[in-house]
C-alpha cells in the first residue's frame, strides 16, 4: 500500500515494511468488521478523502466501491462532515476531532443521483500509519424524520384543539413538568404561558394530580395514570394570586416525541359547586318549611277545635234543651248553628287527619290488606247497613304499609262509593292484581254516579267538592288524603270512571319484602 | 242488685275552663244527683284544696279527682305527680280527662299511676255518655278504700 506524503524520516526498509504488513493486516481485519454494521461505514483520512468503505456505503449512497475511494467525502456529506475533520485557527484537527467524537451529529447524505436524505453520524478515530483516520458510521434517518415530523405536526394539530377547547387544558411530561398550554390556562390560572412552560404542574394544582402520574411500590407509573384515565376527578387549584378554586380534571394520554405526555382538562366548577350547595340549601330550607306546615297545620287545627268543641256542645245543648220552647224562627236558627258547627267539626278532624298523614305515619310493614279492608269495613258498619250496601272482595295480598293508613284510604275509597249514589243498592268491589315490579295494583269498583273526565285530577286536590252540599255532605279533604297515604307508600292514585257508569279508583302499593 | 246509697259523692274537678265545669256539672245533674261537684281552676287550687290549706279547711276529701292535664300556674301532670307521691292521697282514683291526644302525655300519665286517661268528646251526647261511664264505674262499680279514721 503506498501512503501518500508520507514525509517522515528514514527508517529501515524492514521497520517499514513490518509495519505495513500490521496495517495490512489491520486493515484486513477492519474491513471485515465493517461489513458486518449495518449502518454504511466511511473511513476518512484528515484530509477528508475516503480511504474505506462497506457495502451498504455503495448501497446507500449508490455508488460503486472504487468510484469513492480516494474522493472527498463531500461527496457524500456535502456539509458539516469535512469541516470537523479539519483545524481552524483556533483548534487543531485532533481537537477539532475530539469535540465530535461519539455524539450523534445530523447531518444530510447526497447520492451518487443527486437525491439528499437526512443521516446521523457516528465518529470514532482509528489510530493508523497514515495518521489519525476517522470511521464514520452513518445511519439513513429517513424514517425517523419523517415519524418526527409526523409528530410535529400532530402536536401543532393538537395545539390547535388546544386552543379551540373551553377548558383549560394543560400537557404535563412523565416528570410532572408543563409542556403546552392554551390561552384558557392562561386565563384561568392567571400566569403567562412564559411563567408556566417547563415550570412543575403543582404549581397550578398543588395536590392530587402530579401523584397520579407517578409510580408508587404496587404500580407503575402507566399503570398509575391508566386508573385515572377519563374519569373525572375533583381538585383544588391554585391561581397565580393564590386564590383556589374546585376543579374537575380529565386526563388522557398523548404519545410524542418526549414519550406519553398526559393532556389534563381542567375546569372550573365553583359555579357548579355554588349550585349545588344552593340547590341543597333551597331542598333544605323546603324540607324545613314543609315540616314547619305540617306542623302549623297539625297545631292550628288542634287548637282550633277547642273553642269549637265549646260552640258545638252549648249549641246541642241549647238545641235539646230549648227545641220548641222558643218560637219556629229560634229552632231555626239553632238547627243551621249547629249545622255549621258539625260541618266545621268533621272539617277540622279531616285536616288533622290530612297533616298526620305527614307527622305521625308509622313505618312501612308487611301488612294483610284483607285484614286493613275489614277493620275500614267495621268502621264503615254504620253506614254500610243504612245504605244496605253490598261490598264483596278477591284475594288481597300482604303488602308493605302503614297499617292505620291503610284502612283510612279502604274507609275514605268505600266511603266514598257508599255516599255517591243514586237510589239502587251501592255495590262495591275490592280486588288486586300483581303489577310490574312486585308491586300490586288495588282497584276498588263501584256502581255509583260515576265522575266526568275533566274532574279526574281535580277530585284528588284539597277541598274539592262535586256537589252541592244539600245532596252530599262532604269536605274535600278525603280523596287528598287518600293520595297523600298512597304517595307516602310510594304509590299512585288515579280514577276511571264515566257518568253514570260507576267509578274504579285504582292504587299501587309495594308488595311484600319477604319471599 | 242495691248499692248503699251515700249522703253524697264528692267530685274534685280540676279545670280551668268554665264552659267545660258546666257542661260536667249539667251532665251530672241528670246522670247522678247525689255528686258534688268541687272545682279547682288550676293545679295549686287543686293542691290545695286536697291539703285543706287556707280557705279549703273544711274541704272534703273527694271521691275521686277529674283532672285536666293543662292547666295555669301548675299544670295537670305536676298535680298527679304530687298527689301520687302523697300516702294520704294517692288512694284517691284520678282520672285525667283532657284534649290532649298526644302518646307522650298518655303515658306519662299513666307512668305516674292516673288511674284512667279519657279525651273529651267533640259532641255534647258524646261527653255526657262518657261522664255516665265514670259515673257508672268509678262511682258505682268500684269498690275503693274508706277514708282512714281522723281524716273527718
Amino acid at each position: 500500500m503506498t501512503v501518500a506524503g508520507d514525509h517522515r524520516p528514514t527508517r529501515g526498509a524492514s521497520v517499514r515494511k513490518a509495519a505495513e504488513a500490521h496495517l495490512a493486516q489491520m486493515e484486513g481485519r477492519y474491513r471485515g468488521l465493517l461489513e458486518a454494521a449495518p449502518d454504511a461505514m466511511v473511513v476518512v483520512n484528515s484530509s477528508g478523502d475516503i480511504v474505506l468503505v462497506n457495502v451498504q456505503t455503495e448501497k446507500r449512497f449508490g455508488y460503486r466501491r472504487d468510484e469513492l475511494l480516494g474522493q472527498a467525502v463531500k461527496a457524500i456529506i456535502p456539509e458539516g462532515f469535512a469541516e470537523r475533520l479539519i483545524a481552524d485557527g483556533e483548534r487543531t484537527a485532533s481537537e477539532a476531532l475530539a469535540q465530535q467524537i461519539g455524539t450523534g451529529i445530523e447531518l444530510v447524505g447526497r447520492r451518487k443521483d443527486g437525491g439528499e436524505f437526512p443521516i446521523e453520524l457516528m465518529l470514532s478515530p482509528l489510530e493508523s500509519v497514515d495518521g489519525i483516520l476517522v470511521t464514520a458510521a452513518i445511519r439513513d434517518i429517513s424514517v425517523r424524520r419523517a415519524a418526527e415530523a409526523h409528530l410535529a405536526q400532530m402536536e401543532s394539530r393538537y395545539r390547535g384543539l388546544l386552543e379551540a377547547a373551553p377548558d383549560a387544558m394543560v400537557v404535563v411530561n412523565p416528570a410532572g413538568e408543563i409542556v403546552l398550554l392554551n390561552l384558557q390556562a392562561e386565563k384561568q390560572f392567571g400566569y403567562s404561558r412564559d411563567e408556566l412552560l417547563g415550570q412543575p404542574v403543582t404549581n397550578l394544582i398543588p395536590e392530587g394530580f402530579a401523584e397520579r402520574l407517578v409510580a408508587d411500590k404496587l404500580r407503575s407509573a402507566e399503570d398509575a395514570l391508566a386508573q385515572w384515565i377519563g374519569a373525572g376527578i375533583e381538585l383544588i387549584a391554585r391561581r397565580k394570586d393564590g386564590g383556589e378554586f374546585p376543579i374537575e380534571l380529565m386526563l388522557s394520554p398523548l404519545e410524542s416525541a418526549e414519550g406519553v405526555l398526559v393532556t389534563a382538562a381542567i375546569r372550573d366548577i365553583s359555579r357548579r359547586r355554588a349550585a349545588d350547595a344552593d340547590l341543597r340549601h333551597k331542598v333544605e330550607e323546603l324540607n324545613r318549611s314543609n315540616d314547619e306546615l305540617g306542623h302549623f297545620a297539625y297545631v292550628a287545627s288542634h287548637d282550633l277545635q277547642e273553642p269549637l268543641r265549646m260552640v258545638a256542645s252549648y249549641l246541642q245543648l241549647i238545641s235539646r234543651r230549648y227545641k220548641g220552647k222558643l218560637d219556629s224562627d229560634a229552632d231555626e236558627f239553632i238547627d243551621f248553628a249547629v249545622d255549621g258547627a258539625t260541618r266545621m267539626q268533621r272539617l277540622i278532624q279531616d285536616l288533622l287527619t290530612y297533616s298526620r298523614v305527614g307527622t305521625t305515619g308509622q313505618d312501612m310493614v308487611d301488612t294483610s290488606s284483607e285484614k286493613a279492608l275489614q277493620q275500614a269495613l267495621t268502621n264503615l258498619r254504620g253506614a254500610i247497613e243504612e245504605r244496605r250496601a253490598v261490598v264483596t272482595h278477591g284475594p288481597l295480598p300482604v303488602v308493605m304499609a302503614d297499617e292505620t293508613q291503610l284502612i283510612q284510604l279502604f274507609q275514605n275509597l268505600i266511603g266514598n262509593a257508599i255516599k255517591y249514589q243514586g237510589p239502587g243498592v251501592p255495590r262495591i268491589h275490592v280486588s288486586a292484581t300483581r303489577g310490574s315490579d312486585k308491586t300490586w295494583l288495588f282497584a276498588v269498583k263501584d256502581n255509583g254516579l260515576g265522575i266526568a273526565p275533566e274532574y279526574f285530577e281535580r277530585i284528588f286536590g284539597m277541598f274539592q267538592r262535586l256537589h252541592k252540599r244539600e245532596e252530599f255532605t262532604g269536605t274535600g279533604i278525603g280523596l287528598a288524603i287518600c293520595k297523600r297515604i298512597v304517595e307516602r307508600h310510594g304509590g299512585s292514585i288515579f280514577v276511571e270512571s264515566e257518568p253514570g257508569q260507576g267509578s274504579t279508583f285504582q292504587f299501587s302499593l309495594a308488595g311484600s319484602r319477604r319471599k | 242488685m242495691t248499692v248503699d246509697k251515700p249522703a253524697a259523692i264528692d267530685v274534685l274537678l280540676v279545670e280551668d275552663s268554665p264552659g267545660d265545669v258546666r257542661l260536667t256539672l249539667e251532665a251530672f245533674r241528670i246522670i247522678n244527683d247525689t255528686v258534688r261537684l268541687h272545682v279547682a281552676v288550676d293545679g295549686v287550687d287543686a293542691m290545695a284544696f286536697l291539703r285543706r290549706d287556707g280557705t279549703y279547711a273544711e274541704a272534703p276529701r273527694p271521691d275521686i279527682i277529674l283532672l285536666d292535664l293543662n292547666l295555669p300556674r301548675m299544670d295537670g301532670r305536676e298535680v298527679l305527680a304530687q298527689l301520687k307521691a302523697d300516702p294520704s292521697l294517692k288512694v284517691i282514683p284520678t282520672v285525667i280527662l283532657t284534649t290532649s291526644e298526644a302518646q307522650a302525655d298518655i303515658v306519662n300519665s299513666y307512668q305516674l299511676q292516673a288511674n284512667c286517661y279519657l279525651n273529651k268528646p267533640m259532641q255534647l251526647d258524646a261527653f255526657e255518655t262518657l261522664v255516665r261511664g265514670i259515673n257508672d264505674f268509678w262511682l258505682s262499680t268500684v269498690k275503693l278504700p274508706r277514708p282512714a279514721g281522723g281524716s273527718a
